[in-house]
């Protein structure tokens, strides 16, 4: 049967692949037939989503991203073993909930180093001649909080916008070597970032107004993970520059 | 931490003159009793003491001494 979203063999990057929309990344692309790269900080998360995952020939590392300075070296060592990829999902993400008078440049730099810097070198790192194969395509997790504003979301807001314009000015730049650059953009997902919100303000009245707009509910990963292995395969050979809205009508109500 | 530090903390995390916080005020009496307010209590927790407390643990504080007797 003709599959549009065919992926095999296609060699795919992941960071933050130990969960949330990560890991349901890594295992939809894995039922696509790609070989999946997986990168996150905790080892025995790792290994279970590695165990989910549907055929053979997947491989991952333990990695930090807030060590930036790194990265370059990380994706030499993962091509060398690997070889070329054909994609790169950036998932690692840390969702920063803190009034102004507490975000002090050393909280502002966390939050920019693993959400937003290390989207940027790895990129930079994966784009170097022999790092990719001819058709490479980059989805980066950005969030609709890059196009509303909310109190305490400051860091957040500004990685994920950060995130977006970056996608804009590399997929030009980048278009020549037949490479493609987009971001998604969801809404509340049933995530480990969704359970942090509950945490801190989940009966808070602006928590009751999102989820009100929010109209068709609660997300899922899967919702989210549909449209990366979409923009990943090559029947998004016209799409790049692009922020894709996933808000379950949120921004539109 | 001394009691006097913990007062000048919470004091500078809420906003508020440090006179304000007596360890027998009711939170619900002070005005700056909001949710960000609440927000910055549980961001100074793992700040300072790296302890994540949830809006479950504020919704039991009731007086300032509650608090008080958290940070540590």
């Amino acid at each position: 049967m003709f599959n549009m979203v065919d992926l095999t063999d296609k060699k795919i990057l992941i960071t933050g692949a130990s969960s949330g929309m990560g890991a349901e990344t890594a295992r939809l692309c894995s039922k696509l037939g790609a070989k999946i790269v997986m990168a996150a900080r905790r080892e025995e998360k790792l290994i279970e989503v590695e165990k989910t995952l549907e055929g053979s020939g997947h491989k991952y590392y333990v990695f930090d991203l807030s060590n930036v300075e790194q990265i370059e070296h990380f994706i030499k060592q993962i091509v060398s073993e690997c070889g070329a990829l054909d994609g790169f999902v950036h998932s690692a993400g840390i969702g920063s909930t803190r009034p102004l008078k507490l975000l002090k440049p050393n909280v502002l730099k966390a939050v920019m180093d693993v959400n937003y810097f290390s989207f940027v070198e790895i990129i930079r790192s994966i784009t170097k001649r022999n790092c990719y194969n001819s058709g490479l395509s980059i989805v980066g997790i950005s969030s609709i909080a890059s196009q509303q504003g909310n109190q305490t979301k400051t860091a957040y807001s500004a990685s994920k916008a950060a995130m977006d314009a970056t996608v804009r000015c590399l997929a030009k730049e980048l278009h020549r070597n037949k490479i493609r650059v987009n971001t998604v953009n969801p809404a509340l997902i049933n995530t480990d970032i969704y359970q942090e919100f509950l945490d801190n303000s989940g009966d808070s009245e602006d928590a009751k107004i999102i989820m009100s707009r929010q109209y068709m509910g609660l997300g899922e990963p899967i919702d989210v993970s549909n449209m990366i292995a979409y923009l990943l395969s090559d029947a998004a050979k016209f799409i790049t520059g692009s922020n894709i809205v996933l808000d379950g009508g949120r921004l539109s109500s | 931490m001394t009691i006097e530090e913990k007062i000048e903390l919470l004091a500078e995390t809420m906003d508020i003159e440090e006179s304000e916080l007596q360890a027998d005020t009711a939170l619900a009496d002070l005005d700056c009793w909001d949710s960000m307010t609440k927000l910055s209590v549980i961001v100074m927790f793992d700040d300072e003491f790296g302890k994540k407390i949830t809006s479950t643990d504020i919704k039991e504080f009731v007086t300032v001494n509650d608090i008080l007797n958290k940070m540590e």
